[in-house]
């Protein structure tokens, strides 16, 4: 059993992963929120998983505007604290990013259901099929897209 | 349908909320059996369908695949404000309803009973089933 860690300890082993992120920002005491490009998902994911070790609790997907978030949140839960990792996804004609399901199953149901909804391909996820939306809803058309909602 | 109504419980897409309250009323406190309402496993052995949630677009067809089923007739008690009229899902992308108009779709002379509430307190329940058993 590891030790638990203080917070100046949490936020020593959060700075590893600092040249993967493009910001980090603490609005309240126990919140904090760390940014990065899709690209560097994955492995701050795996990271913030397999070797702070966070406990993963959902991600959310939004749409906004110029870009697509999936925000993974995760929680320290010795100190109460709820660390989220906002990964940004810039294209948005093909967008898509790495699924963490292969080391992270719990994530593999919330994949499933921000790809039917945002439609963002989830690359490498073992099993992306339909989850929320109707048998018969139509291929291609993502209900919680802005467009969609004109 | 005088006698005892035994219902069948459908939910299509309730938040849970509609139907814990249905559980409710078998419950000591409001115990409905002593009335001889029964909930029954099959929509072959009931009087009256209890349906709860807004109808979404998958559970749409299952409901008239039910109501289809149960011998006429039969009354439909749509169960809280999603059922009654879809609520605070109207214009939701995964609604189908609501329920009232595909039901009449289906079956111009469906028997339809509302009992509206987020969700309804069971008096309000047994209160609509009297009401609409002694119309009949």
């Amino acid at each position: 059993m590891e030790q638990d860690m203080n917070e100046q300890e949490l936020k020593n082993k959060l700075s590893q992963i600092e040249d993967k992120l493009t910001g980090s920002e603490q609005p309240l005491k126990n919140r904090i929120y760390l940014s990065c490009e899709s690209e560097n998902a994955y492995e701050v994911n795996k990271f913030l998983f397999e070797q702070v070790p966070l406990r993963f609790v959902i991600a959310t997907g939004i749409d906004s505007d110029s870009c697509f978030e999936i925000l993974y949140h995760y929680a320290y839960d010795p100190l109460s604290y709820v660390v989220t990792l906002k990964a940004f996804i810039r294209d948005r004609e093909n967008p898509s990013i790495q699924s963490i399901a292969p080391f992270l199953p719990a994530a593999e149901w919330i994949e499933r259901e921000i790809h039917d909804t945002l439609g963002i391909d989830i690359k490498n996820h073992p099993n992306l099929r339909r989850l929320v939306l109707a048998d018969d809803w139509p291929e291609g058309v993502y209900p919680l897209r802005k467009e969609e909602r004109k | 349908m005088k006698k005892s109504p035994w219902v069948f419980h459908v939910n299509t897409g309730a938040c849970n909320n509609c139907d814990i309250e249905i559980v409710d009323l078998l419950t000591p406190r409001c115990d409905v059996e002593r009335l001889g309402v029964k909930l029954v496993g099959s929509p072959r052995h009931a009087d009256a369908l209890l349906v709860t949630g807004i109808g979404t677009r998958q559970a749409m067809p299952r409901l008239l695949e039910v109501y289809r089923q149960t011998p006429k007739p039969c009354v439909v008690f749509l169960i809280g404000a999603c059922a009654c009229g879809t609520g605070i899902f109207k214009d939701a992308y995964h609604g189908a309803g609501p329920i009232d108009n595909v039901l009449k779709q289906e079956d111009p002379n469906a028997i339809i009973a509302y009992v509206p509430g987020c969700p309804p307190k069971p008096e309000a329940m047994i209160s609509g089933v009297v009401k609409a058993l002694s119309t009949l």
